[in-house]
């Protein structure tokens, strides 16, 4: 009979010392695990310092790693968000290269019906922050970002709608689809679809949609109201002059992008240059690439848009993967430097160890066991500081995020968080217990019983090459903290060729509507008042666009000048204090002036002209039209800073037209919170129901370098980690060191050496190891830091004093960590140190 | 030299007052080699700690060279110690990171003596001791006799007026606790005021005088050798 159960008895015993193996394993195990603790019990110092530094470590790793999983998670959320580009492009039209995130209104109808790849588009064009008011309220609330948008919206994104039909939402014109927190702020309520809402006091829209909010990491995530875009007259326009939308195409599955590059740009043939040989007849795409201009269309993926966009204007804040770099180093960092505390600590705790594991070893103990031993202290360590770092990350996430500007939360409900975790810990306790298991268990009996661990002379040792490796890090971090703050200090202080100091600028002055121009003049006869200016250009970053000019003499494309157009009032230059350095200002009383314009210093640098020789010349914008509107120059003023300061100055015109966007004014007084009252009441009398917003110039101008400012407070914050983590370290090690010495010390006394000289000599000891991290890591800090500094056009010199200063600083803190130390070895009593021996 | 009247130490642990010394008295002249004797735990160490000027006595008179040294402090103690007073341990002592050069050097380092003349004196001191052949060496690699001929060459080096032994030849085999015995005794000759504290009755008649010790107090004193003091009384 064949023998079903596949057993023999051969098989049977098998099992059983199999079984019996695994039995010995695990009481070996528990053995070990036993063993650990007792011996991690028996040094509570050493314990307390490694599970403190590692689990600082790890919190501030953890932190690191969540906030760089969510940059990197940007827009993956949308279905078939690997399918979704948007068209950038690079344009040079005259002066210099712009980045554009946006294209002309008819790129995505051309996309549709030229290209067979594409399955779907969708434009947007952005509208900014923009007054409503519902039909059940009489006030108006602001909405900060709105834009038109295609009704592919929601199937080129997979998006759904809470209430209202997505098939037919946004195909009329002055419909929109607003978030539930809109609704809830408009209505109270997201059963809307149907009411209405009026815009700017003007146009009435019908809500035919409502959305949940977008999430926190995508690129729409600040957008609140969708208008639809068949409302937009632009947007049926067949120019490509002007370029506006961003917009989005989904191509089909197995798409070869390097095929789509090529008829991209085949577009500038087919489109743009019968375009404009209307304006300039007899152009060819020779002729235009001889000028040296060039129109280049692209591709981004759309999750690529947040870290890798270096256009100058996204939808969505921009995020850069240098600096998510810089955080994975940092971090990186953070977890090697515990590590290598604990490796320090450990092995120099070991020589007190020397002595067990030499009779363990003489008592027939072999390697591997007292490396398995070894190992599984490390590991416990590791387990028990993970612990502590949940606990530490989840306490500091909410200052994190405000820290980082982002809204990130521990993932506690994911699984895979947990096995990342675990995986993690093990990782980390295995490598940073693998040194000190290698180093100790290879002590050689014989000597390590002779009481000395480790053989004499070599002082080049590993563990002075981590401590050297851990104050190089923390020096390179208190050099980039030092550049950061000091650039940030540099742009505010820097002279902007206006003064931002005491302005006050009063957003959405429009809704007054025709009342605008009474407030002005109610304002302007407040005590507290010096100037005011009503225009929709303020001098400070900001979405705007360019547009062709060109000189009446040279009405040729070589000679186009890519300038901004700013509308402004006769009182804007005195109100920003803006310098001529030729010709005159706007007079609101000429008639001419209306077809006057005054233009910056860099615009004479394309134009080629001087300030004397540009006077009294005109331009004239790029019209089709063929009547062209020629503009003279007035006057030339003072370049001033517009832009962020990572930007060149570029060409701008100034014009005396009417735009009420916003009201900017200039105060003559200390007393802020009575000016501005004083205005509030204007305004509530001039433009009743209309909310009053204000915010100051400097304050605006501030935020507009936040990321920088989040990158620098990071830095603070994990940089002073790490130095705390490497004073950790080797205030460890000191202790360590002075113990292993006392009797060494001891003699010294005894012969004649004195605290002071004894202090010295162990303090020396270790500086001497900081001081040759400091010559390799200022350097090094210096190089990678002016690679930063390059993003800014006006940036500072890394001085001497700031390397100088890093060196002070990194060697101050570790003499007052080894001090203690030394002192407290040199003053022992030499006859008690001596006893003990 | 050396007066000691009812010198006293206590030590006082947390239940009970040990009297280490209790009202001990002698003198030792310039120049004598002494022995002091007694068991374990009498108080030998102590008395030679304090009249090594490592510690300071509780009560009781200790005049050295005409100073009245007890109740100096640390500074004024260490100071007078590097220039005077040499010692040799049981154990050795020696530095283990530093060479048997640079274990001799170190008090002359101490003492602020200059790199070329420490070197001349390092190496005319183990010249004598006939451990120049080792000067590369470190204390691991030497056997018992030469760590403890490298000690006591650490001790003269100085060109102190007094060498506290505690017990030298306590971790040597007779042999080489003879020579070491030999040396102090060429030292003594040659002017060195030596106190020695012994288990051994052996290396105890190298010296001039015997004190014996028991609880802190002086019992007897066997004078062995004639002494003249190459000063006057
Ligand atoms: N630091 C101390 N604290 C408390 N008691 C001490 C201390 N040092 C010495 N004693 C005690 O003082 C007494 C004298 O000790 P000392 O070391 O002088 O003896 P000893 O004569 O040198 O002994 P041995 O021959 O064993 O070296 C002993 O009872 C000892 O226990
Ligand atoms: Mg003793």
């Amino acid at each position: 009979m064949p023998d079903l159960t596949g057993f023999h008895p051969d098989s049977y015993r098998d099992c059983e010392v199999y079984q019996s193996k695994i039995k010995k394993r695990a009481i070996m195990f528990r053995n070990h695990i036993k063993i650990a603790f007792r011996s991690l019990k028996n040094q509570p110092f050493f314990t307390l310092i490694n599970t403190f530094g590692l689990a600082i470590g790890m919190a501030g790793s953890l932190l690191i790693g969540l906030y760089i999983y969510d940059e990197l998670s940007y827009d993956k959320m949308f279905a078939d968000a690997g399918r979704i580009y948007r068209i950038d492009m690079d344009i040079k039209f005259g002066g210099a290269e712009i980045k554009s995130a946006e294209t002309a209104p008819p790129m995505a109808a051309a996309l549709q019906r030229d290209f067979a790849e594409v399955e779907n588009t969708v434009r947007f064009r952005i509208l900014g922050s923009n007054l409503f008011r519902s039909s059940d309220k009489s006030a108006n609330i602001k909405e900060l970002s709105t834009t038109y948008v295609d009704a592919t919206f929601f199937d080129m994104f997979g998006l759904e709608l809470i209430d209202g039909n997505k098939e037919t939402a946004l195909k009329e014109a002055n419909t929109l689809v607003m978030t539930r927190t809109a609704a809830e702020n408009h209505f109270g309520s997201i059963n809307v679809v149907g009411k209405s809402l009026l815009l700017n006091n003007e146009d009435t829209y019908v809500v035919t949609g409502v959305m949940e909010d977008l999430p926190k990491n995508s690129f729409l995530k600040d957008y609140s109201i969708f208008m639809a875009m068949a409302g937009n007259v632009a947007s049926r326009e067949n120019i490509w002059g002007s370029n506006n939308y961003f917009t989005f195409v989904k191509v089909l599955p197995a798409t070869r992008m390097d095929h789509f590059q090529l008829q991209l740009d085949g577009l500038l043939e087919k489109y743009i240059l019968p375009w404009a040989q209307k304006t300039f007849p007899g152009m060819t795409a020779a002729s235009f690439a001889a000028s040296g201009n060039y129109i280049r269309y692209h591709t981004i993926p759309l999750t690529n848009i947040h870290l890798h966009s270096d256009n100058q204007i996204e939808m969505g804040e921009k995020g850069t993967i240098q600096n998510v770099y810089i955080l994975s180093f940092i971090g990186f960092f953070l977890i090697f430097l515990a590590c290598v505390n604990f490796m320090n600590l450990s092995t120099a705790h070991s020589l007190k160890r020397a002595k067990e594991v030499g009779i363990r070893k003489t008592l027939g103990s072999n390697r591997i066991q007292l490396i398995v031993q070894f190992l599984t202290e490390s590991s416990l360590i590791s387990f028990a500081s993970m612990i502590l770092a949940v606990i530490v990350a989840f306490i500091a996430l909410p200052f994190f995020n405000d820290l980082a500007g982002r809204t990130i939360s521990i993932p506690f409900t994911e699984p895979l968080f947990y096995v990342a975790i675990l995986l993690f810990t093990m990782v980390l306790g295995l490598f940073s217990g693998s040194y000190p298991a290698f180093v100790i268990s290879r002590f050689i009996p014989v000597e390590t019983l002779k009481g000395n661990g480790f053989k004499n002379g070599s002082k080049w040792n590993i563990r002075s090459m981590l401590v050297v490796f851990q104050f190089g890090i923390a020096v390179f971090l208190i050099v980039g903290t030092l550049v950061i703050f000091q650039q940030l200090q540099f742009i505010q202080n820097k002279d902007l060729g206006y003064s931002k100091e005491q302005v006050l600028v009063i957003s959405d002055s429009y809704a007054a509507g025709q009342q605008v121009n009474a407030f002005k003049h109610e304002v302007l006869s407040l005590s507290a008042v010096k100037s005011a200016t009503l225009s929709s250009f303020m001098p400070i970053a900001s979405a705007r666009s360019n547009s062709s000019f060109f000189r009446e003499d040279a009405m040729d494309q070589k000679f186009a000048i890519q300038m901004q157009t700013w509308d402004v009032d006769h009182d804007y230059m005195k109100t920003f204090g803006m310098e001529l350095i030729a010709g005159r200002g706007f007079n609101n009383q000429s008639v001419a002036d209306s077809t006057a314009t005054i233009i910056n210093e860099s615009t004479l640098t394309t134009l080629g002209l001087s300030a004397q020789e540009a006077l009294g010349k005109r331009i004239t914008e790029d019209v089709e039209l063929g009547k062209p509107v020629f503009y003279r120059i007035i006057g030339v003023i003072k370049d001033f800073h517009y832009e962020s300061l990572r930007e060149d100055i570029g060409a701008l015109g100034l014009f005396l037209n009417k735009s009420t966007g916003s009201m900017a004014v200039k105060l003559q007084t200390d007393d802020f919170a009575s000016a501005i009252s004083s205005i509030e009441n204007i305004w509530n009398e001039q433009a009743p129901g209309q909310p009053f917003n204000y915010r100051f110039m400097d304050d605006a101008f501030d935020t507009s370098y936040n990321e920088e400012r989040r990158l620098g407070n990071i830095f603070i914050v994990f940089t002073s980690l790490s130095i705390f983590i490497a004073c950790l370290g080797l205030f460890g090690l000191a202790a360590f060191n002075a113990q292993k010495r006392t009797k060494e010390i001891g003699v010294r006394k005894v012969l004649g050496a004195s605290v002071s000289q004894i202090t010295f000599g162990l303090t020396t000891d270790f500086l001497k190891l900081v001081a040759i991290a400091t010559a390799i890591a200022l350097p090094l800090g210096w190089f990678v830091m002016n690679i930063w500094l390059q993003d800014f056009s006006y940036r500072i010199q890394i001085s001497w004093e700031i390397l100088a200063f890093a060196a002070f600083l990194v060697i101050l803190i570790a003499i007052l960590t080894v001090s203690y130390q030394s002192i407290k070895a040199a003053i022992a009593n030499p006859v008690k140190s001596l006893k003990t021996e | 030299m050396i007066t000691i009247i009812d010198l006293e130490k206590y030590y006082a642990t947390e239940e009970v007052r040990t009297i280490a010394l209790n009202k001990l008295s002698f003198k030792v002249r310039e120049g004598e080699f002494v022995a002091i004797m007694g068991p374990s735990g009498c108080g030998k160490s102590t008395l030679l700690n304090i009249l090594g000027l490592l510690d300071d006595p509780d009560g009781g008179s200790f005049i050295f060279n005409d100073i009245e040294v007890a109740g100096f402090n640390e500074r004024k103690r260490a100071e007078l110690r590097k220039h005077n007073i040499g010692f040799v341990f049981q154990s050795f002592n020696l530095i283990d990171e530093l060479t048997v050069f640079e274990n001799v050097e170190l008090p002359l380092i101490y003492t602020g003596v200059k790199a070329a003349e420490r070197k001349e004196r390092v190496d005319a001191v183990l010249e004598k001791m006939g451990i120049m052949h080792r000067r590369k060496h470190f204390p691991q690699q030497l056997s018992g006799g030469q760590q403890q001929r490298v000690a006591v060459a650490r001790a003269v080096v100085n060109n102190p007026k007094l060498i506290l032994a505690d017990e030298p030849t306590g971790n040597l085999d007779s042999s080489n606790g003879n020579e070491v015995m030999d040396l102090l005794t060429e030292l003594n000759e040659a002017g060195t005021t030596i106190i020695m504290v012994t288990h051994s009755e052996h290396d105890a008649k190298y010296s001039h005088r015997i004190i014996r010790m028991l609880d802190g107090q002086k019992v007897t004193e066997n004078i062995l050798a004639d002494y003249k003091s190459s000063v006057a009384p």
